[in-house]
């Protein structure tokens, strides 16, 4: 009878392992499900935030960090309308800026190719003006920081005719403003000027006067 | 072998005279910005020989100069050379002339370029080179530390070569006119 009594006990105690074995193995995959729809909705928020970021905006964020963080959204792969339709707007938002951003870079470039004709074509009078030597060639040395290097190309336009133009002998930053100092005479005008990523004088172009 | 020679003297032929024709085909307007630009360096030449015969330039200014004004002529270019107590013209290579002015042998020297015009205007060569001829008058005037003076004044012929060229810069092809002078010859010298 005792024996009986064991035996029974012992399958039902197989038969609750067992069944709570089972339960266990089902509240893990639900668990699992639970966790990564907990993780996506989280990226989600995130990718969300970011993008409201992006959108919201008041000049805290540099337009580097604005992209990187566009790009990282993007590669997220989120397929919600939502998302998909801030990323949109974020977009909008940084192309915006970043014509912004060309406009004035124009301004300010147009406003410093003014300043800088101003004083090259002082510093071209000057030259050629100079009482002496000595102060041709300090105002020469002057007038030289503007360039990208003494040899830096000098073309004078001698004729135009439409789309034809015809220039002298190109020479170099250096050699024209000796040329101004030796001749004293300052017969061009700046015609147009091109600058190196430094705002140095990559490249120079003169017209005669009398042209 | 002789089809040959002939397809390439043929092809020769039609790359001169397509040259020729491209240089030929020129405005008016253009080519008196030519002509002005001929003009202009030869008063620079008559500036940068002041410069460097004028005894106040210091020595390294005056080797720069020289330098400088050899630009402007052609190779083998020669300078003639006139006194008024010799009969004949002596000839030098541009560098040496320069050289030779730099050095005289006088305590102050001055030298002025007058009356520059054009003799012979600029005429297109076969060679697809414009060639003339401007005329200019030199006065001299050197004085030595015992106060002598030697003055006169030479009529000079210089020959003018200008020649159309391309050359790229900053990635755009650029197309100039190259003036280049020739010889200096001696016309007549007069006190």
């Amino acid at each position: 009878m005792i024996k009986r009594i064991f035996k029974i006990t012992f399958l039902l105690m197989i038969a609750l392992s067992l069944s709570s074995g089972m339960a266990g193995c089902k509240s893990k995959k639900k668990l699992a499900r639970e966790q990564a729809a907990a993780e996506y909705a989280r990226t989600v928020e995130t990718a969300k935030q970011d993008l409201l970021s992006i959108i919201n905006d008041e000049g805290n964020m540099s337009l580097p960090e604005k992209e990187s963080k566009l790009q990282r959204v993007k590669d997220m792969n989120i397929n919600e309308p939502e998302i998909l339709a801030l990323t949109r707007q974020a977009e909008e938002v940084i192309a915006a800026e970043k014509e912004a951003m060309r406009k004035k870079w124009e301004e300010e470039n147009k406003k410093k190719t003014e300043a800088v004709s101003l004083s090259l074509a002082d510093y071209f009078a000057l030259v050629a003006g100079a009482s002496s030597v000595e102060n041709a060639n300090i105002k020469m040395n002057e007038a030289l920081k503007l360039f990208a290097g003494p040899n830096t190309p000098v073309l004078i336009i001698i004729s135009q005719e439409g789309d034809l133009v015809d220039y002298d002998r190109p020479t170099t930053a250096k050699k024209y403003l000796e040329y101004l100092k030796d001749q004293k005479k300052n017969l061009n005008e700046i015609e147009n000027i091109e600058y190196d990523d430094n705002g140095k004088i990559k490249l120079l172009e003169l017209i005669k006067k009398d042209y | 072998m002789k089809r040959f020679s002939l397809i390439l003297i043929i092809m020769t032929g039609m790359a001169f005279s397509y040259t020729t024709q491209a240089q030929t085909d020129i405005s008016p307007e253009r080519k008196r910005a030519i002509d002005s630009l001929a003009m202009e360096k030869i008063r620079d030449l008559g500036k940068y020989i002041s410069i460097i015969g004028n005894k106040q330039t210091p020595f390294s200014e005056a080797k720069r100069v020289i330098d400088r004004t050899l630009e402007l002529f052609v190779e083998e270019a020669q300078m003639g050379v006139s006194s008024l107590s010799r009969e004949e013209v002596i000839y030098y290579a541009i560098r040496e002339y320069l050289e030779r002015l730099m050095l005289l042998n006088y305590d102050k020297v001055k030298i002025e370029w007058f009356n520059i015009q054009y003799i012979s205007d600029l005429e297109l060569q076969p060679d697809g080179r414009y060639v003339g001829v401007i005329t200019i008058f030199q006065r001299f005037e050197g004085t030595s530390d015992d106060g002598l003076i030697y003055k006169d004044v030479t009529k000079k012929d210089i020959t003018v070569y200008v020649e159309r060229k391309q050359t790229q810069i900053g990635g755009k092809l650029i197309g100039f006119w190259d003036v280049l002078l020739g010889d200096i010859r001696v016309v007549e010298t007069t006190k």
